[in-house]
């Protein structure tokens, strides 16, 4: 055994622990471990969680015997499995692994327990079926997460102590790089869950909004994909600032952007007719009570932007602060044109909506004033394209 | 020496049964698929039929249906994969006349004790 591949094996378990991947490095391991030091074949058992049974996940060899993926399989009560779960391993030899030939050594030894006796013979037959010489045991604390079966070298020399000593290193290796990739996958299937609850949370919120004023019925879903058609849009056109996590503020921007109505009195909400004066005034506030409202969620920092800023103007008329171009973030650019769009195109008791030529029409005659005509432009393009 | 013929069309597992069976003194013959199996049943007569489901062209099923049309005394064993439909083949294998089945992934010496168990009877 020459230092190199020791250290290549080395630096690709210390790669494992990063990747969260297991089968790909697995097999690399396996890979690896069949040429450099050169065994007929090699194999690992992984446990598998659901079931509750170790399958065969990788096998390799030019030589010996290639177990096809997901062919074999061992219960737990099978007798190598129950070999290293009652670490009988470790009662029998000092050094965390069962190699055939000293086993059948042992099974010479009439001083031992007669029990203890069966258990090696029955375990050392599995090792027979599957033609390995050696198997490793891959513990993470008392849990057997897998194990490495080794076959003959193809020299048919024994293996050397110093390998032996490293193969129990790179199982434990091995071993910590399934726990990491278990646990990951664990956290991330919560993380989903979470984001999955805060999504319709938001969006029952929403609904809330929207069963308050009664002209508007709809209109927050509507508002929400529109302005993602336009991100996406915008992202079709090599728009640096859209990616994923940039829609998903969007979205949320879009769901919760009228959520300062709350603190609007309904009877402002749905006049019938146009607001005047202090009405105008409480209508307005919408944008920063909105904000105010979401402020303490860090996460939702973008969104909150969006919300504050979807009645700025491109030409600086808008409010509440009066910023201009591109002063305004583009998530709250967006939704402007996005709810105006809506707005537009929606009946009220007192007028009658715009057809979607006649808002878009509107919309481009106010690019560079109301509108970012960035924006704009992508806004037609969809229409033209008959997306919206 | 018990003949055995083995139905599968993932090479690997044929190589790998293959061997594991000839290494117990069994006279093992393969074929790749259903059509191969049928061919190969004109001029000769395993002991025994190891035969998967999923295979492509012709299943397993069909193929064991066809095989019993040929000779009803045939024995076949199925070999069953992971979904549920296909575990235990569904029931189906039994109306045909299968004598066992194996899920895969499958224990090897439960593979072993099933296949002779049938080869001996």
């Amino acid at each position: 055994m020459t230092i190199d591949y020791k250290k290549e094996l080395e630096s690709a378990a210390k790669t494992m622990i990063l990747v969260h991947d297991t089968q790909v490095l697995i097999k690399l391991i396996v890979r690896m471990i069949v040429h450099k030091v050169k065994v007929n074949h090699a194999a690992i058992l992984l446990h598998d969680t659901e079931k509750d049974t170790y399958v065969l996940t990788v096998s390799r060899g030019a030589r010996g015997l290639k177990v096809p993926k997901g062919f074999a399989r061992m219960d737990k009560d099978n007798a190598l499995i129950q070999f290293f779960t009652q670490r009988l391993d470790e009662k029998l030899f000092n050094h965390g692994v069962v190699v055939y030939e000293e086993a059948q050594e042992l099974l010479k030894n009439d001083e031992i327990d007669a029990h203890l006796k069966q258990m090696l013979k029955d375990a050392s037959y599995q090792m027979e079926i599957f033609d390995s010489r050696v198997a490793i045991p891959s513990f993470f604390r008392d849990e057997l997460l897998g194990i490495l079966l080794l076959g003959q070298k193809e020299n048919n020399e024994v293996f050397g102590r110093d390998e032996l000593d490293f193969f129990v290193a790179l199982a434990s290796d091995v071993a910590m790089a399934i726990r990491n990739a278990q646990l990951f996958r664990d956290l991330e299937k919560e993380l989903d869950a979470k984001k999955r609850l805060f999504v319709h949370t938001t969006i029952a919120l929403a609904a809330a909004i929207d069963a308050k004023d009664h002209y508007t019925h709809g209109h927050t879903a509507r508002v929400t994909s529109l302005s993602l058609e336009i991100a996406k849009k915008l992202g079709e056109r090599n728009h640096d600032a859209i990616n994923e996590k940039f829609l998903e503020h969007l979205q949320f921007a879009g769901l919760l952007h009228d959520i300062g109505k709350i603190g609007v009195p309904e009877s402002i909400l749905n006049k019938n007719g146009t607001l005047v004066g202090d009405e105008k005034k409480k209508m307005q506030e919408h944008a920063l009570l909105g904000s105010a409202i979401l402020q303490p969620i860090k996460e939702l920092e973008t969104a909150i932007l969006g919300v504050k800023y979807h009645h700025e103007r491109y030409d600086g008329s808008g409010y509440p602060e009066g910023l201009k171009g591109d002063q305004i973030p583009l998530v709250a650019s967006i939704i402007s044109i996005a709810d105006s769009f809506d707005a537009m195109t929606t009946d009220r008791p007192y007028r009658k909506g715009l057809s979607r030529q006649e808002a878009v029409d509107e919309i481009r005659r106010q690019s560079g004033k109301q509108f970012n005509p960035v924006i704009v432009e992508a806004l037609v393009e969809l229409y033209q394209e008959n997306k919206i | 020496m018990p003949r055995l013929l083995i139905v599968d069309d993932e090479k690997d597992v044929r190589e790998f049964a293959a061997n594991f069976f000839r290494k117990r003194k069994i006279d093992v013959t393969t074929a790749s698929s259903g059509e191969e199996a049928l061919a190969l049943l004109q001029n000769e007569k395993p002991d025994l039929i190891m035969l998967d489901i999923k295979m492509e062209g012709m299943d397993g099923i069909e193929t064991l249906r066809r095989v019993k049309l040929l000779d009803k005394d045939m024995k076949v064993i199925m070999v069953t994969g992971k979904k549920p439909e296909e575990e235990n083949c569904g029931g189906k294998c039994a109306e045909y006349g299968c004598l066992d089945y194996i899920n895969k992934p499958l224990e090897l010496d439960e593979l072993e004790d099933v296949v002779l168990k049938h080869l001996m009877n």
